[in-house]
């Protein structure tokens, strides 16, 4: 069974194909500012101008057409509006053209599936960290629930946020890591950790004051150090609440070196299991939404519309 | 001396009925960050738990706080993690203990049924190492908040009959204006939903 995934929900757009559970295409292109942020309509002609493009790339790879095509996919939400409509209304069209059925997938819980596959890990915890989303999500009376959460903004935003305070542009995660690599001298930073949740705006005003005083080499070995611990605690946190024993961080921020480290340190010292996904499947991808179809192939949705808001914890899984 | 809890920052040792509690150090986090925690951690737990006790709450009786080694010690609960055995009658007994909290003006910071005790039909509040003073209703409502999320992602099943249960015992115990603290929790709430900031 061919199943082609279609990732749309921020500033990366990917066509993904499984046969069955193996993935067999993954492709995609992130737009990248020249300067700023992320425009939500500029992401959405982005995806606009390179569907087809990337749409077919994908099915080349895959040896296909898109009449060999048995079931579409498309990522529902959460995400920003005008990106996620290139993909659902994509999605939908080639599903009618075809008659073939479509499926509407949680953007969450597609990157938990695409880990699990990966891992090889059965039940992990998940530290999925990106632009918008910083979330800890785990299995738990067949839902997928978020224990823990950013209460204001995503980790990604912070990083990107400083970074362009400090003159660095989108994304700057990259550059941050590298700077922080020739930090030396450790700057204390508000440390706010609530429960499972963490929050960031502390953190976020704090380092706005410091910029010119303090090196930004400092800054950057300061600002990560602070942060990640404050990720790791909670997931930690996570796994002793609900007793679980390994560990996988998904998500663009999923490529810093040093978060990875901690996660495999913190891990190590209670004995559970910490895996790295590659980086083709922890960022936005097609494939992880065309597995995520996959499984849930028998699903029989009334609703298909985009939403925006999807939250991770009302998705009703009963394919595991 | 033995080993009786390892939780995720801290080993719990049972020594003659009492109960010492250690931060242990966490590799993944640099010197500077590390030491600094638990040293802060561990004086605010004993702190805290000191002031509720002599106000009669229901925590551990503190018996001493060993500087050196940063050590908690306290006298032991004969009880069991609530997390494994929570039923809905708990949420009202709990709602009152926040409310108690509270109007001392002790935040707890870390409210969730594994962060209590219960030993027969009597519960007690434990691990004070996130809690400070305040009296401002944001802070109240992030405690109230914490609790809300525990009940709805570890005890889903139960979480319609006991949240009500458990928010109408904190409001009819609260010596302050409820609607405060209300607003603030929904704030807290539609904030922590996916942040479309960019």
């Amino acid at each position: 069974m061919y199943t082609l995934g279609i990732e749309s929900t921020a500033h990366t757009f990917g066509v993904g194909i499984t046969e069955n559970d193996r993935v067999i295409a993954n492709e995609r292109d992130t737009l990248k500012p020249l300067s700023g942020g992320i425009i939500p309509r500029e992401a959405a002609a982005h995806h606009f101008r390179l569907a087809a493009e990337i749409l077919g790339k994908a099915l080349n790879k895959g040896g296909l057409r898109l009449k060999d095509i048995d079931l579409f996919a498309f990522s529902q939400g959460p995400g920003i509006i005008p990106s996620l409509k290139v993909g659902a209304s994509l999605s939908s069209f080639l599903s009618k053209k075809y008659g073939k059925k479509l499926i509407g997938v949680n953007h969450c819980v597609a990157h938990l599936e695409i880990a699990r596959l990966y891992t090889g890990l059965r039940d992990p915890i998940m530290l999925y960290v990106s632009g918008g989303n910083t979330q800890i999500i785990t299995y738990y009376n067949k839902n997928y629930i978020v224990f823990g959460e950013t209460q204001d903004i995503g980790i990604g935003n912070l990083l990107d946020k400083t970074g362009r305070r400090m003159g660095i542009p989108f994304p700057a995660g990259p550059e941050i890591e590298k700077l922080a690599e020739k930090g030396k001298h450790y700057i204390e930073m508000p440390y706010s950790i609530k429960g499972m949740d963490v929050s960031f705006s502390g953190i976020e005003t704090f380092v706005s004051k410091i910029i010119g005083r303090e090196t930004k080499e400092d800054i950057a070995f300061s600002l990560q150090e602070t942060v990640f611990s404050m990720l790791i605690e909670a997931s930690e946190r996570t796994m002793a609440y609900c007793l679980k024993n390994s560990l996988v961080i998904t998500g663009g921020v999923a490529a810093n070196k040093r978060l990875n480290e901690m996660g495999r340190k913190m891990c190590s010292e209670r004995a559970a299991e910490f895996k790295e996904i590659p980086m083709e499947f922890a960022g936005d991808n097609g494939a992880m939404i065309a597995y995520t179809g996959y499984l849930m192939r028998d699903y029989n949705q009334k609703d298909l519309d985009i939403k925006p808001k999807f939250r991770t914890d009302t998705v009703e899984i009963n394919y595991r | 001396m033995k080993t009786i809890a390892v939780g995720s920052e801290a080993v719990v040792y049972e020594n003659n009925g009492l109960i010492i509690k250690r931060r242990v150090k966490k590799g993944y986090r640099i010197r500077e960050i590390d030491s600094n925690l638990r040293r802060k951690r561990s004086r605010a737990e004993f702190r805290t738990i000191k002031e509720l006790y002599e106000k009669g709450i229901s925590v551990p009786r503190p018996v001493k706080y060993a500087e050196k080694t940063e050590e908690i010690w306290m006298e032991k609960i004969e009880g069991e993690r609530l997390a494994e055995r929570f039923t809905e009658e708990d949420a009202k007994q709990i709602g009152i203990m926040i409310a108690d909290l509270h109007n001392n003006g002790i935040i707890h910071g870390d409210l969730t049924t594994a962060n209590i005790i219960k030993k027969g039909k009597k519960l007690y509040i434990i691990d004070f190492g996130l809690s400070y003073h305040s009296t401002k209703d944001e802070d109240m409502a992030s405690d109230l908040f914490l609790f809300k999320n525990a009940l709805k992602s570890k005890h889903n099943p139960l979480y319609n009959g006991a949240y009500p249960l458990f928010i109408r015992a904190y409001k009819s115990h609260i010596r302050k204006e409820f609607k405060g603290i209300d607003t603030h929790l929904k704030d807290i709430e539609t904030r922590r939903r996916y942040n479309e900031s960019y």
